[in-house]
Order: C-alpha cells, then sequence, then structure tokens
C-alpha cells in the first residue's frame, strides 16, 4: 500500500539543515492497522505529511498503492490525495462555517460526483460514526469527541484505501478516545490501512503494528512486548 | 464547481461581517464616485444619434474677406442666407435641413394662458426624418408647405399640453407673431437629443433647453423672423445694398446653421469636392476672396471641434478613477485579511484532494461575489449622487441620467474591480502550506 526507501526530507534555512527524515524505510501492507509513535521532533509528523502528499520529500523513494508519486503535480498529488487518502487531524479541522452534511461533502465535491452520489455517501458515512440524525449541526454544537467523529466520516465518505491519523484523540478525554478509537479499529477491519501517529502507548499497543521514529529513522516494533504488556489491562477497562 | 463557488462565496459574506462590510463600502463609494462622473461624461461625450451620426454633415465655408482681419484657420461656423438656400436647392446630399433659432411670440386660443415667447427653429422639413424625430400625433409639414411658406407647424408635446390643454392639437391653430399657423403634428417629449448638436452654434448651452416649436424655415423667412443667437458680418453692407431683412439676407453675414445627411459616410468626399465646386463658381462671382477652406464636419467630428467636453470634466473624470484606484487598493489589505484569517480552511480543502486551482477559483469567485454587492451598494449611491447632480443645474438634469447602459458598466466595473482587488489575495491563499495549518490549528 506504502512503501518508502531511502527516503529523506531536509529543510533548510539560510544557515541551518534540518534533516527530518534520514534514509526512512518503511513497507506499510494493504490493511494493516500501524502505530507510529516516537518522541516530539522526533519526524512522526513529517512522515505522515509526506505520506498524505502534503509535503514533497528530498530524496528517496515513495510508492503509494503501486504509483510513484515522485515528481507529481500539484493537480495529480490532489487527486490521489482525495482519492486515495483519508485524513484524520488532533484538532479535528472541520470548517465552523459549514454544517456537518456540507464538511463531509468537501473531499466528494472535489472528487466531481453527483449530486445523489455525493448525498448517498454522505448520509451513509454519517450514519457510520452515529451522526446521521444530527447532520444539519454545525461543529460548534459538538462535543469534541463528536467532533472527531464528524471529521472520520469525513476522511471515510470518499471511501479511501489508506487513513492517517494524527493523534486522532488528543484532544479527548479517555472514554471519547477509546470510542474513537474502537471506530478505527472496526474501520481497519473492513480492509482500510490505517496509519496513526500517537503518543499514547495504550493505543500504539491496539494497533497491528507499531513503528517506532527516532531522529528520522524508523525502527520496527511489531514484536516489542512491553507495549503489548502495557496495553493488556488498558484494553480489558470498559 | 462554479454553483459551488458561489454559495460559499455568499456564505462567507456572513462571516467576519465588519470587514465584510467594511470591503463594501470601500468598493461601492469608489464605484459610485466613478460612475457618477462617467455618467456625466459619457452624456456629454456620447453620440447623440448613433443610428446615423457618420452620415449627418454639417458644412462650414470660408467666406471671410481677404483684409487679414481673422487668422483663426477655422472657417466660419454657419452659412449665409444664399449659400443656405443654395447648398439646399443644389442637388447632392439625400435630405438637407436649414437650421435657425426663433422666438416667436406665441398667443395662445386659451384665455387662462397669456402670450409669451416661445423657444424653437425654423427648419426644412427634411429636418424631421435627418434627425428621426418621433412625433406623438400628425407628422411634419409637406416639402410643398416648405415651398409655399405655409404658416404650419409642429409643437413639441408638452407645449401642445400648455396650448391645448386635453383637446387635439393637430389640425388647429396657433398665433404666431403675426399670423396664425395650423399645427400637423406634435413631437415627443421624449426627443432630447444630448448634446443638441444641430444649434450647437450660440444660443442656449448644448445641453439645455429645449425647442418648443418648430416652422418652415421658408416661412420664419418669409415672415421676416429675427435669427436668435450670433449674427456675424465680416464686412459693411455694399452701398447698394437693400435695407433690413432683405439686406441681411444678401450680405456675407453667417447666421444660419446648416445639416445635409447623405446616403453613406463615403459620399463624404464627393460632398466635399461638390463645396469646393460650388465656392469656386462663387469666387467667380466676387466672393469667396479667401483661398478655399471648405470644412464638412460629420456630428462627432463637429462635436470634438466645438469642445463639447471640456477639460475640466474630463480630469474631474479621471480623478474619479483614481479614487477609485486609491479605493481597490484598500480592498486588497481588506481581502488579504479576510483571506488569511481563512488560512486554515484553506489547509484543510487542500488536504481533501483541492488542487491549487480550485482554491484559486473559490477565492475569486468570493471576490467576485464581494464585488456584486459592492456594486449594488455602488449602485444606489451612484443613483443618490446623480439625483444630488440633477438638483444643481438644469445642465445637470440632462446630463446625471442613469440609463441601462450605464448601469450594466456600474456592475461590471464593480466586479472586475474586485476580481483585481482579489487576485493577489487569492493567489496568496493559494500558497497556503496545508501542512503547516493542518498542524497550527
Amino acid at each position: 500500500m506504502l512503501v518508502m526507501k531511502k527516503l529523506s526530507k531536509v529543510y533548510r534555512t539560510e544557515n541551518i539543515e534540518t534533516h527530518a527524515l534520514r534514509g526512512f524505510d518503511i513497507h506499510v501492507r494493504e490493511g494493516e492497522f500501524v502505530a507510529v509513535t516516537g518522541p516530539s521532533g522526533s519526524g512522526k509528523t513529517t512522515f505522515l505529511n509526506i505520506a498524505g502528499l502534503l509535503e514533497d520529500f528530498t530524496s528517496g523513494e515513495y510508492h503509494l498503492d503501486g504509483q510513484d508519486v515522485r515528481g507529481l503535480g500539484d493537480v495529480a498529488r490532489s487527486r490521489l490525495r482525495n482519492e486515495k487518502i483519508g485524513f484524520i487531524f488532533q484538532s479535528f479541522n472541520l470548517i465552523p462555517d459549514l454544517n456537518l452534511f456540507h464538511n463531509v461533502d468537501v473531499p466528494l465535491r472535489y472528487r466531481g460526483m453527483s449530486r445523489g452520489e455525493r448525498r448517498e455517501r454522505i448520509e451513509a458515512s454519517l450514519a457510520q460514526v452515529g451522526l446521521a440524525s444530527r447532520m444539519k449541526h454545525y461543529p460548534a454544537e459538538l462535543s469534541g469527541g463528536q467532533q472527531q467523529r464528524v471529521a472520520i466520516a469525513r476522511a471515510l465518505a470518499g471511501g479511501p484505501r489508506l487513513l492517517l491519523a494524527d493523534e486522532p484523540t488528543g484532544n479527548l478525554d479517555s472514554q471519547m478516545a477509546r470510542s474513537v478509537l474502537e471506530l478505527l479499529e472496526e474501520i481497519n477491519s473492513r480492509g482500510t490501512t490505517i496509519l496513526m501517529v500517537t503518543h499514547d502507548p495504550e493505543l500504539a499497543a491496539r494497533a497491528n503494528r507499531n513503528v517506532h521514529i527516532i531522529d528520522g529513522q524508523v525502527s520496527d516494533l511489531v514484536h516489542e512486548p512491553v507495549l503489548r504488556a502495557a496495553a493488556a489491562p488498558a484494553t480489558a477497562t470498559p | 464547481m462554479l454553483a459551488y463557488y458561489l454559495a460559499l462565496g455568499l456564505r462567507h459574506l456572513r462571516q467576519s461581517p465588519i470587514l465584510t462590510g467594511l470591503i463594501v463600502v470601500t468598493l461601492a463609494v469608489g464605484v459610485a464616485a466613478s460612475m457618477s462622473t462617467l455618467t456625466v461624461l459619457r452624456a456629454m461625450s456620447g453620440d447623440p444619434i448613433p443610428e446615423k451620426s457618420d452620415r449627418l454633415f454639417t458644412p462650414n465655408l470660408d467666406n471671410r474677406p481677404d483684409d487679414g482681419s481673422s487668422r483663426d484657420p477655422r472657417p466660419p461656423e454657419m452659412l449665409t442666407y444664399r449659400d443656405a438656400v443654395a447648398l439646399k436647392n443644389a442637388k447632392p446630399g439625400l435630405r438637407k435641413s436649414s437650421v435657425m433659432r426663433i422666438s416667436p411670440v406665441i398667443a395662445p386660443s386659451r384665455t387662462d394662458v397669456k402670450p409669451f415667447f416661445g423657444d424653437g427653429i425654423s427648419v426644412h422639413a427634411d429636418f424631421f426624418k435627418m434627425m428621426d424625430v418621433p412625433f406623438v400625433q400628425g407628422g411634419p409639414w409637406s416639402e410643398a408647405d416648405d415651398a409655399r411658406g405655409n404658416h404650419v407647424v409642429v409643437l413639441r408635446e408638452s407645449m401642445a399640453e400648455k396650448l391645448f390643454g386635453d383637446a387635439e392639437p393637430v389640425g388647429k391653430t396657433l398665433h404666431l407673431d403675426t399670423y396664425d399657423a395650423t399645427v400637423t403634428g406634435v413631437v415627443s417629449d421624449a426627443w432630447e437629443p444630448v448634446p443638441r448638436f444641430y444649434r450647437l452654434v450660440s444660443g442656449p448651452p448644448p445641453f439645455r433647453g429645449v425647442e418648443d416649436l418648430f416652422i418652415p424655415w421658408s416661412t420664419a423667412i418669409a415672415n421676416e423672423m429675427q435669427p436668435q443667437g450670433n449674427v456675424n458680418c465680416f464686412t459693411d453692407p455694399a452701398p447698394d445694398a437693400p435695407p433690413g431683412y432683405e439686406g441681411l439676407k444678401q450680405s456675407e453675414c453667417i447666421w444660419v446653421q446648416f445639416w445635409v445627411e447623405l446616403a453613406s459616410a463615403s459620399d463624404a468626399p464627393a460632398y466635399r469636392d461638390f463645396l469646393d465646386g460650388y465656392v469656386a463658381e462663387q469666387r467667380k462671382l466676387g466672393r469667396f476672396p479667401l483661398p478655399t477652406n471648405n470644412k464638412l464636419f460629420d456630428v462627432q467630428g463637429w462635436l470634438d471641434v466645438n469642445k463639447i467636453v471640456s477639460k475640466d470634466t474630463r480630469l474631474q473624470t479621471y480623478l474619479a478613477f483614481g479614487f477609485l484606484l486609491v479605493c481597490l487598493v484598500n480592498c486588497i489589505g481588506l481581502l488579504l485579511a479576510k483571506f488569511t484569517a481563512r488560512s486554515g480552511e484553506i489547509g484543510v480543502r487542500r488536504a481533501l484532494g483541492a488542487p491549487r486551482r480550485a482554491i484559486f477559483k473559490q477565492y475569486l469567485v468570493e471576490s467576485g461575489v464581494v464585488g456584486l454587492v459592492g456594486g449594488a451598494a455602488g449602485l444606489g449611491l451612484t443613483f443618490a449622487s446623480l439625483w444630488f447632480l440633477r438638483k444643481q443645474s438644469d445642465e445637470f438634469a440632462v446630463l446625471a441620467k442613469m440609463d441601462w447602459m450605464m448601469l450594466a458598466i456600474t456592475l461590471v466595473v464593480a466586479v472586475v474591480a474586485s476580481l483585481l482587488a482579489g487576485i493577489l489575495p487569492t493567489w496568496r491563499a493559494c500558497q497556503v502550506q496545508p501542512a503547516l495549518q493542518l498542524k497550527s490549528q
């Protein structure tokens, strides 16, 4: 689904070169639920932005769903983002002056779908997150957890193959966080690949696979026993 | 997507209402200032008879004496009686008419209206067709009336109402100076060519006053009506010249304005040749001592040479458009502030699949929507300022009128101005880095 080889990202200013990612290798298979962890400034968000085609990389290779994305123009990258990727952000990033229906409608508008198909998808995705009855409401009228559910509905509406979540529960209390995570797991169980950046070991433990980033380099922690063990009692708590 | 962008534009009008209101007011004031002055300038410099202004001509013949008394290269602006009669009787020209302003005493048959001086012109029957004069009742007099100098008259609609009330005026008689004239037709009040190009020389200003009545040229001459306006004589009367009106007719004094309609604009050179030939013939009779210096002006040329639009008026218009430019610069700043406040939304849209050009279109349409609202407000302000101008003088009462064309121009100017003002803020909006915005929200 997502393959990066020897990928690097360098931010240059007049005097300083900052290597956000260096020799970054990762292969995420279709249907995986990958948690990306690492200390602040390690390059997690840069990785996610590059994976989501929101930023370009300096060198290396990146194939998304078999397509080499290097050198793609703005229109092609935007189309790939629109068709293959869904985003979930820590601060939800809903558009405040659009109601839920129109918020979820945003990515579908750029796909050029008919009105009927858009309506169908919007209603289905809002129903999937349990907010079908509130589609006329505005984001400010919802709780944080509900807003994140709307953001998930928006990400799902376009039927993405890859869901990128950047600290999706970072602004939520534990109960809401659990509910959002369960929703992500349900989505993943239907075949959508999920890449989730998180600081929370409990959340990371519930992923199929953990990827730890330190100093812009990846270390795969799929068999890390400590995280697994730490996660066990948490999952048992209702 | 255009409908979507329009809907978003309308929705965002309500967002940050103070900023939006400032943009609308700034745009409206600039549009109103420029459109008010442009309306006046357009009325002044407009084509008073667009269907045939390139086929209507007024000839100027240089009959000045060769005594060095005048160094003005332009020939006199009017004709002598003799030349006007000769040009009327000559073959070239589809239609021809002399024009002389008159002010006969009108004695109404109604006892409740006292006699008064009327403002009018004496013309040939051709005049009405040449100038496309619309009649609401009856019609012009005949060429036979012209030839015989019959006592007939055409009235303006408002004058007919004043003289005859609700009664049918056509066929009724009206006492003018020393004779009774029969009304043959009533001209619509709507006929108000701006400027009054057919009687531009001397008399009332070109943007003011209307003719109350029209009488045949030959009738005015036969009744020795005095021309209202300038009578310019370049030489003393000949010792054997008859006295009085007959002397004026035979003199080299100029007092007749003359118009000729040609079949097409391309006939103008041939008519110039005819004028040159006429002057050459007259020179053999001892007239036209100066080298041939004939001019033939079409309507626009005649307005230009008479400098109908003053430099001040043009300067005012330039200044008003300069003010619009200042308003636009302010709008750019305000739009920048408005769009910058929505960087987060732009980042979200980019992340969700909007290419830069989609953002560009969305925000440019939004600028256009603001422009439309500003244009509508500007239109209201323009109407108000034109109303105010019309109250200032009779001249402005004629000039400061909004027509459909100006209305359309006003809206187009407002939208184009707002689109221009929106280009920089929109371009800046397109440069938003989604990754930065999404993390910083």
